[in-house]
């Protein structure tokens, strides 16, 4: 294959092109032959150009003062790794967000303490989100990280408990004293619990993932560089084309993260038990509202609030009942198992669900969006290979974002 | 601006229309008698998907407006947003609507209610948001 392409191609730039296309190959798992690219019509173009350009800016938070402080950054590694955070001194946010698996932990449900009854997502990318939780239950990365700590499913401590090591431990009192000027000793276990959160979500922020062959092609796409495009595989761009037209998948899973960022109906099952329903987005705008670290909050750094408009406006609906948040789909090749309760196991499971999508478990007054696609193999297969475009090379996150040679060093 | 006194113009002649003019540059809708005409622009612009904006609207209507409601959705999903706007007024027959945010791309559509005389006229308009 090498061989035919090469010598298509203009002889000063051959042996270049094969090094590339050689590269490519044996980075990526075989999705198919690359040469040619697909007559995508306009409004197609225009719908893949909306799942970029990537990385989108990287803003910081204005409700976290430290958000972007890479001392904050490093502050929130440390306690990102920590167990004694936890009532058996064992369980840490790395339990469940773990490096290996994306910052998630490849089970179908997550197990603390004991076991929680839904997935773990991947961290990766998180700092762009809206909501956190599958249902949204928190409005700022740093509220949802103090969540964790007092569910007893998870970590399971008294918010005390962390202002207390905050204080005490020589090197996080050092870090925290130089993130935020001052005695962690001096101040309220609510305010501790705050701070907390901030570093563990400046630190949360340095997770981002770098460009995938689907950015490439998209880049080549824009400015309009045909032979570039066209290195991208075929099927994939077959799949590319069923995401964002027949398969309506980029009506929820759209922009640069592949997610609208807000809630949908899918029609997965959300008993727990018999009798027993996990209420989903409903039950998440119930407990935002109700949350001391809301961006409503005095633990809102922005002077105006400006951040809590999203909370102050959310409307309570019955359709809430089973909606989840629209997960993005970068990477999503590698963080199995799927679903708000991972009760899919693979991609092909997915792509199952929505093709023989059973339409009366959807709300009767439901979205009408989705209906059963009935795809055949070869359907499948494309969309599967789309998918795998959207997996980023090695070494998977932006290195340079991340604080942990900071985090190594000791204080002082 | 020349289009709006032409447009407010015909309509006085027609039935007696609101002797007021709608700002330039945002979205112009009437009524069917001519009564009342709206015009509204969204902050920040152009309108975006996933992105939480607000309205300034701006009515003109022969009797004095009483209230006005702001709301949007998804005719062809039969969706509407997931936020509820707060309506604040900014002015004589101005009002700001904040807090609107359209989750999806496609077909949307904007529905106002104004309240006059003890009755609401609703007013739509529809839009393509990519
Ligand atoms: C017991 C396993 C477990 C532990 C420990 C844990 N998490 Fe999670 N994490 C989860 C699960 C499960 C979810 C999904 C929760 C939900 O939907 O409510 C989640 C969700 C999140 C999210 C939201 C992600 C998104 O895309 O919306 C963030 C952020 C997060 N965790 C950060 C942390 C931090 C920081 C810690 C440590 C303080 C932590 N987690 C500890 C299992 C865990
Ligand atoms: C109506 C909005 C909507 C549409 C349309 C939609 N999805 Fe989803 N998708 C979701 C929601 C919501 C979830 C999470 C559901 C849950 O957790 O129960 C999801 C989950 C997924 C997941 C699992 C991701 C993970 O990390 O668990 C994949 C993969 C996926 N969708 C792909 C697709 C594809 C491919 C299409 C088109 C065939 C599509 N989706 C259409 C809303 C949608
Ligand atoms: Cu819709």
């Amino acid at each position: 294959m090498n061989a035919t392409r090469a010598r298509r191609l203009a002889p000063l730039l051959a042996s270049l092109a094969a090094l590339a296309v050689a590269v490519s190959c044996a980075a990526a798992p075989a999705v198919g032959d690359a040469g040619r690219l697909l007559d995508f019509s306009d409004a197609e173009r225009q719908a893949i150009l909306a799942h970029g350009p990537w990385p989108p800016p990287l803003v910081p938070d204005p409700s976290n003062r430290v958000s972007g402080n890479p001392e904050a950054a490093a502050l929130g590694q440390r306690l990102f790794f920590d167990g004694r955070l936890s009532a058996n001194g064992r369980v840490a946010c790395v339990s469940c967000h773990a490096p290996p698996a994306l910052f998630a932990d490849r089970r179908k449900v997550s197990i603390g303490l004991s076991a929680v009854d839904r997935n773990a997502p991947s961290l990766v990318n998180v700092r762009f989100a809206r909501w956190f939780g599958w249902d949204g239950g928190s409005d700022s990365l740093w509220a949802h990280s103090i969540r964790p700590l007092t569910d007893p499913r998870e970590h399971g401590i008294a918010l005390e408990q962390v202002a207390t090591l905050l204080a005490t431990d020589p090197d996080l009192s050092c870090r925290y004293q130089k993130v935020f000027g001052r005695d962690a000793a001096g101040v309220s276990t609510e305010t501790a619990s705050a701070d907390a959160g901030k570093a563990l979500a400046a630190f949360q922020e340095t997770l981002v993932s770098i460009p995938t062959r689907f950015d490439a092609f998209r880049a080549a796409l824009e400015r309009g560089d045909g032979a570039a495009a066209a290195r991208y595989p075929e099927n994939a761009q077959r799949g590319l084309r069923m995401f964002v037209g027949k398969g309506n998948c980029s009506t929820c899973h759209v922009g640069p993260l592949f997610s609208n960022r807000e809630f949908a109906d899918t029609g997965i099952p959300f008993f727990l038990a018999p009798g027993i329903v996990d209420p989903g987005r409903y039950g998440g705008i119930v407990r935002v509202r109700q949350d001391a670290f809301n961006q409503l909050g005095r633990h809102n750094d922005d002077p105006v609030r400006a951040p809590g408009t999203a909370t102050r406006h959310v409307d309570l609906q019955q359709k809430n009942f089973g909606e989840w948040k629209v997960p993005g789909l970068r990477n999503v090749a590698l963080t199995a198992p799927y679903m708000h309760n991972g009760s899919l196991a693979t991609l092909r499971e997915v792509l199952g669900h929505y093709s023989e999508l059973d339409e009366d478990r959807l709300h009767a007054d439901g979205e009408k969006i989705l209906r059963p696609l009935r795809l055949g193999e070869a359907e499948i297969g494309d969309l599967l290979a789309f998918l795998d475009t959207l997996t980023s090379p090695p070494p998977g996150l932006m290195m340079d974002l991340l604080p942990t040679a900071r985090a190594r060093e000791p204080c002082r | 601006m020349k289009r709006t006194a032409l447009l407010l113009a015909a309509m006085a002649a027609a039935a007696g229309a609101p002797a007021c003019e709608l700002p330039p540059g945002g979205q112009q809708i009437a009524n069917r008698d001519g009564t009342l005409a709206l015009s509204y622009r969204p902050d920040p612009a152009p309108l975006a998907i996933d992105r939480p904006f607000s309205l300034l609207v701006h009515v003109c209507s022969r009797a004095p407006v009483e209230s006005l409601t702001v709301d949007a959705h998804m005719p062809e999903h039969r969706h509407g947003m997931n936020y509820k706007p707060g309506i604040a007024p900014v002015g004589v027959g101005a009002w700001r609507a904040s807090g609107l945010l359209l989750h999806m791309p496609g077909k949307w559509e904007f529905l106002f209610g104004v309240r006059v005389n003890g009755k609401t006229e609703r007013l739509a308009h529809a839009v393509l948001v990519r």
